[in-house]
């Protein structure tokens, strides 16, 4: 069965080369523009995997971690934070809020979906 | 216009008012240039990056149905195992520089960011050259007290902008190199 993941983050292009090398790997995937629609949208369908940027306008990656932890089909499911930020203070931030790792922008697609294997198959 | 029986006091009032007003109306015109100009670059940077994703995707897919097309030609050919290691290396050239252009193209998420800083700072600085701005109406008739509690006035709105600015700026970005960045699982 396909597995899906929910890539959010506010840049389109982004958001493009993402559903293009998750779908070349296989994968389902869900787009969200932000961290209220990416959160609308985890409750619509669950999914396998959630990769959220950090800076966005409204919600930001750390608010949806919070917000999707809390509920009770999304504390197990792995969030990785994929964003430009690298401070150590930011990452213990998510580390916190419950990210399961941090991958610098810009990702390498072959990289990507080496670690998303790791995580779910 | 100033009688020629104004103190000096006056006329230092009214030069300081002048020189307030004018730094305000010419800078807020100078940055509106800037911001307009930035905003601009962004819409065309916005539409580089889509069609360039555009271009990308179709050529990808291109090189895919070419190597599905050499696939079957060698499967109904029974030909020698020497092409289809050759093209198994040319596929996996095509996946390497196919990464690289995913990489490469993320540039426009990271300048939208940084254009986005720069406008906000920018309507920021138009804000505080707006406070400098006494539009005439705070002007004071005489005396150093007027003019100095005219000044405490402004600079109590300068200080507000600034700190108004300070909280609402998005974090700013410190790639120098458009290669795959680091990776860390918790």
């Amino acid at each position: 069965m396909t597995k899906t993941i929910l890539a959010v983050d506010d840049s389109g292009s982004l958001r493009q080369m993402l559903s293009f090398s998750l779908k070349a790997a296989g994968y389902g995937v869900i787009e969200a523009v932000d961290g209220e629609d990416g959160l609308s949208k985890a409750k619509q369908q669950k999914v396998d995997l959630v990769l959220t940027d950090q800076n966005m306008p409204g919600m930001d990656g750390l608010s949806l971690i919070k917000a999707l932890r809390a509920m009770k089909n999304y504390q197990n499911v792995p969030i990785l934070m994929l964003t430009t930020e690298s401070g150590d203070d930011i990452k213990a931030m998510g580390k916190a809020a419950g990210a399961n790792g941090w991958l610098v922008k810009p990702f390498d697609p072959a990289r990507l979906t080496e670690v998303i294997r790791k995580l779910i198959g | 216009m100033i009688s020629h029986e104004a103190q000096p006091s006056e006329l230092m009032n009214v030069q300081v008012v002048r020189l307030l007003s004018g730094v305000s109306v010419h800078g807020d015109q100078h940055l509106a240039e800037v911001e307009r100009d930035l905003v601009q670059m962004d819409v065309l940077l916005n539409e580089a990056i889509k069609k360039l994703c555009a271009s990308f995707m179709a050529i990808h897919h291109a090189v895919d149905l070419q190597q599905a097309a050499l696939d079957s030609l060698l499967a109904d050919n029974m030909r020698t195992p020497e092409y289809a290691a050759r093209f198994k290396t040319l596929r996996g050239e095509i996946d390497r520089h196919v990464g690289a252009a995913v990489t490469g193209l993320q540039f426009q998420d990271m300048t939208s960011q940084l254009i986005g800083r720069m406008v906000q700072h920018l309507a920021g600085l138009r804000n505080v050259f707006g406070a400098l701005d006494t539009k005439g109406t705070d002007m004071p008739e005489s005396g150093n007290e007027a003019l100095l509690a005219m000044l405490n006035h402004i600079s109590d709105r300068v200080g507000a902008h600034c700190t108004e600015l300070a909280g609402g700026v998005r974090s700013t970005v410190n790639q120098r190199h458009m290669n795959s960045g680091d990776i860390e699982l918790f």
